[in-house]
């Protein structure tokens, strides 16, 4: 009997468990409450988590055993536009996108579900992906929709004009969604436009509020711009949502617009439930060089110099690395992160002082880095174990023209890129000081950054090559050629006791995970005492 | 009214020629003079043309793409000394016709050139002006969609992508060859991706730039890009000195030697970028095999895992960069050592001094 009880257990542990525990999932059912613990069989936001951190606890893939990382499955788009979004994982189910496309694929087989296309005007560039909130996705268009899909089966469920694509704004960006709020944003570079953030309801897609980054075009000695092109991040215990904005407008040309242009190139704090501003921090003062500050805000608890923190930091465009207290927007810390040529020196509130003299003449002026900047979009990680804030870095030169006759409207400049290569930057947070560079090839790499807890950075080199790191010095242990560039950000999340890591390339989407033999001989040698 | 629907038929009927000539009657061998865009076959150097050149290039100067350039209109982007230099030595995988001189030679640069003149002309096609509006709408609207965001909205210039229509490729390009033959293979040292167009979706675009280039020509002022003009507040003595002494430009290149004419050869801006960094450098490489043979040549490859080579034969060959040893030679990367030496004026009076040399 006793025996048979123990069996019992035993049965109930092995078939019935996982029903009960898998029981929330059906339905693809997104509680909002995991937005804020994300369970380790999802990866419900665009970064994963609101933390922005982009570092896993999964540890099934080491350091020991990622030399027998391989491809458990690839799903091809069939079409040109490249990946450039991360991909939402809900309920077994993966959510991405490129422009005007949303598909649904099982993140068990790589086998799609369904596909949802729309034909649009506008910007195709690339997208960012979709959020999610309970049953129904939002994803946003290059002609300026928020469209409302419900996940079950990609149709549409309400669709909203959030921005006009006639005046020159498009949108790429994966909305974010904080509590009962749907927050997007916009792009746009070619004309005087005002950026902003407009939060919606995630129901009736209602408009909720909308906060502007910069005044109304034609305010005199005024900036424009500012648009608000990645998805930011959030602190629930602060009630704030974290979002980068975008360069000035005329972008090559400050002469209209004196002054810092706030809240271009700058970090902004946002109470959620009201679109209010509670700090703001302008990372490249009067910009001349389209270095938009839309890279990841990354929040990190820990220690800076010995006190407890609540940091934000950033790796911008412009070249500098900033740790601000991001209960006020104080800086902590600012430090170059590779060649930079632009600045006098750093103000009193940590702020790079733009140089007159390397603003574009007509002559051309040598500018480090280029405009794509010393970083872009790619997402960065922070590695807790290690204190590492790890980068895709671009150091590079280029040179700036403006003159009367380009005007001061949209661009009014030129500049052309001269030389640049790609290194995997690992800066330790509290001193700027880089740890350990992996070169990534001439040019530049385009993959965003995944750390795990067990000591893997994921990222890709200029070639193609998806590359496992270990995150203590940067050596490679494991690589494999992917046929064509890496424009994404990797995820990882764990089905069925197997993780997996998520890249793509072109058009491509690559789930990694070890082979079923190695994974039941880490489960044995991790049951050994 | 009449008269215009008369030459729009002439013009279709030229088209669906050159559209039947290019694809149908290729492998025949084609009668002489049914094609309208290639120069006439009565010229004398078309002699030497069809005996050594026509296998590759055409018959008319139409080119194979992408194996085989179109040699119409070769002149707009090289001149008579770079185009000498090629018929004479080769280039990639073309071979030297050292014996192609004297009185031949000048026929056949007469024939090349001529083919200048027939290419502009309206009935060559899509570059024309006689571009439908349709065509030229359709491709600015994918133009709006894929190639706006770096090349601007007027294809004047945008995020890192150059002004289109100051562009040498365009203005070189005669019935999207140049062109087309950018957008389906991309430019991957520049970070330009590879498009996958259809023919008609190239076609159109290739009808907006090229309208666009126009339209920019048309206009004055409010021009973006950088004109041969705006590079002249150097002083030449001063960058004269730069080269010899700080610059260590003299440790590599001579102004009596590599280059010599330099500034008849490139101007303006192109110049200006080759100067500070000339992309198109191979690098060599030394590969020394566990056995301890070495193979020299030209590095195609080099990630952390594989390095692959030509040899002096142009065959490729690869290895696992553990299996061997190897050694770079990329004198290129003076130049990048240079990048956070340089002041701007330093910058602008090489270039001033460079410009002396034609």
């Amino acid at each position: 009997m006793k025996f048979k009880c123990v069996g019992s257990f035993v049965v109930f542990c092995v078939v019935l468990l996982p029903f009960v525990f898998s029981a929330r999932a059906v339905g693809q059912n997104l509680d909002p409450a995991d937005l804020v613990k994300p369970p380790a069989d999802t990866w419900p936001l665009y970064h994963g988590d609101y933390s922005g951190r982009r570092h896993t606890r999964l540890t099934q893939i080491a350091p020991r055993n990622v030399g027998s990382l391989a491809l458990a499955w690839a799903f091809q788009t069939n079409q040109g536009a490249q990946i450039k979004s991360s991909p939402l994982l809900v309920d077994g189910i993966l959510f991405f996108t490129v422009p005007d496309n949303v598909w649904a694929v099982d993140a068990r087989s790589g086998h799609q579900i369904w596909h949802y296309h729309r034909a649009s005007k506008g910007e195709h560039i690339g997208h960012r992906g979709v959020a999610m909130y309970k049953g129904w996705l939002y994803f946003t268009t290059p002609d300026c929709h928020l469209i409302s899909l419900d996940a079950k089966d990609g149709t549409v469920r309400w669709d909203k004009v959030f921005a006009d694509p006639t005046k020159g704004y498009w949108s790429t960006m994966a909305p974010l969604v904080v509590k009962n709020h749907v927050i997007a944003g916009v792009s746009g570079d070619f004309d005087n436009l005002t950026g902003y953030l407009r939060s919606f309801d995630p129901e009736t897609g209602a408009e909720q509020w909308q906060w502007d980054s910069t005044p109304p075009a034609g305010t005199a000695n005024s900036t424009t711009g500012g648009m608000t092109w990645m998805t930011g991040t959030y602190d629930p215990d602060l009630n704030l949502i974290y979002w980068g904005t975008g360069n000035p407008t005329p972008v090559l040309n400050g002469a209209s617009r004196p002054g810092d242009d706030e809240y271009t190139c700058s970090i902004v704090a946002i109470n959620p439930d009201n679109g209010k501003l509670a700090w703001g921090f302008v990372v490249s003062p009067h910009d001349t060089h389209d270095w938009d500050a839309v890279e990841t805000p990354v929040l990190v608890d820990g220690d800076f110099h010995g006190h407890p923190r609540k940091m934000l930091m950033q790796s911008s465009r412009n070249g500098f690395f900033f740790v601000l207290d991001r209960t006020n927007g104080k800086s902590l810390l600012t430090v170059p992160f590779g060649p930079v040529n632009w600045n006098t020196g750093i103000d009193a509130q940590g702020r790079p002082i733009p140089d007159p003299k390397k603003e574009p003449a007509p002559d051309g002026r040598l500018i480090a880095p280029d405009e794509g900047g010393l970083t872009n979009f790619r997402a960065p990680s922070f590695d807790p174990k290690n204190g590492l804030f790890i980068v895709d870095a671009h150091p590079s030169y280029s040179i700036y023209f403006a003159k009367p006759a380009d005007g001061a409207y949209g661009w009014a400049g030129a500049d052309y890129g001269l030389w640049g290569k790609g290194v995997l930057e690992a800066i330790d947070y509290e001193t700027g000081k880089i740890r350990w560079s992996h070169f990534l090839g001439p040019g530049g790499s385009d993959a965003g950054v995944l750390t795990t807890d067990s000591g893997l950075t994921f990222t890709g080199d200029s070639f193609g090559n998806v590359l496992a790191l270990d995150t203590r010095d940067g050596k490679t242990l494991w690589h494999a050629g992917t046929g064509d560039d890496i424009e994404s950000s990797p995820i990882a999340y764990e089905l069925d006791g197997r993780e997996y890591v998520m890249t793509s390339s072109g058009g491509v989407l690559f789930a990694w995970a070890l082979p079923v033999a190695s994974r039941e001989q880490h489960q044995a040698s991790a049951r050994k005492p | 009214m009449r008269i215009r629907s008369l030459s729009l038929l002439a013009t279709g009927c030229v088209w669906l020629a050159i559209c039947l000539n290019s694809s149908t009657l290729r492998a025949a061998s084609r009668p002489p003079n049914q094609d309208a865009s290639g120069p006439a076959q009565n010229q004398p150097g078309y002699k030497a043309y069809a005996a050594n050149c026509a296998i590759c290039h055409g018959d008319h100067l139409e080119g194979d793409l992408p194996s085989f350039p179109p040699l119409v209109g070769v002149e707009h982007h090289m001149n008579d000394a770079q185009i000498v230099a090629v018929i004479q030595q080769g280039k990639d995988r073309m071979p030297g016709f050292p014996d192609l001189k004297g009185e031949e030679l000048k026929d056949l640069m007469s024939y090349l050139r001529s083919s200048t003149d027939s290419a502009a002309k309206p009935a060559a096609g899509i570059s024309s002006s006689n571009a439908s509006n349709g065509a030229i709408e359709a491709g600015g609207a994918l133009f709006q969609q894929s190639c706006a965001f770096c090349h601007g909205r007027d294809a004047m210039g945008g995020e890192t992508g150059p002004d289109l229509t100051q562009s040498k490729i365009v203005h070189a390009d005669v019935d999207g060859d140049k062109i087309s033959e950018v957008v389906r293979n991309g430019r991957p040292e520049k970070k330009m991706p590879a498009f996958n167009f259809s023919a008609p979706e190239l076609q159109n675009l290739v009808a907006f730039i090229h309208a666009q280039a126009a339209h920019a020509v048309a206009s004055k002022g409010g021009r973006r890009g950088v004109s041969v003009e705006d590079l002249q507040t150097g002083n030449a003595d001063a960058g004269k000195l730069y080269f010899n002494g700080a610059g260590t430009c003299a440790q590599c290149h001579s102004a009596t030697g590599d280059l010599a004419g330099i500034a008849s050869r490139f101007n303006g801006l192109a110049l200006e970028q080759r100067m500070l960094y000339p992309e198109d450098v191979k690098s060599k490489v030394t590969v020394t095999l566990s056995s301890g043979k070495h193979i020299a040549g030209i590095l195609d490859y080099l990630d952390e895992f594989t390095l692959g080579m030509r040899d002096e034969s142009g065959t490729y060959h690869s290895w696992p960069v553990e299996r061997i040893k190897y050694k770079v030679l990329s004198p290129v990367d003076a130049h990048v050592e240079l990048f956070p030496k340089y002041t701007d004026a330093d910058i602008h009076n090489l270039m001033a001094y460079l410009q002396t040399l034609r």
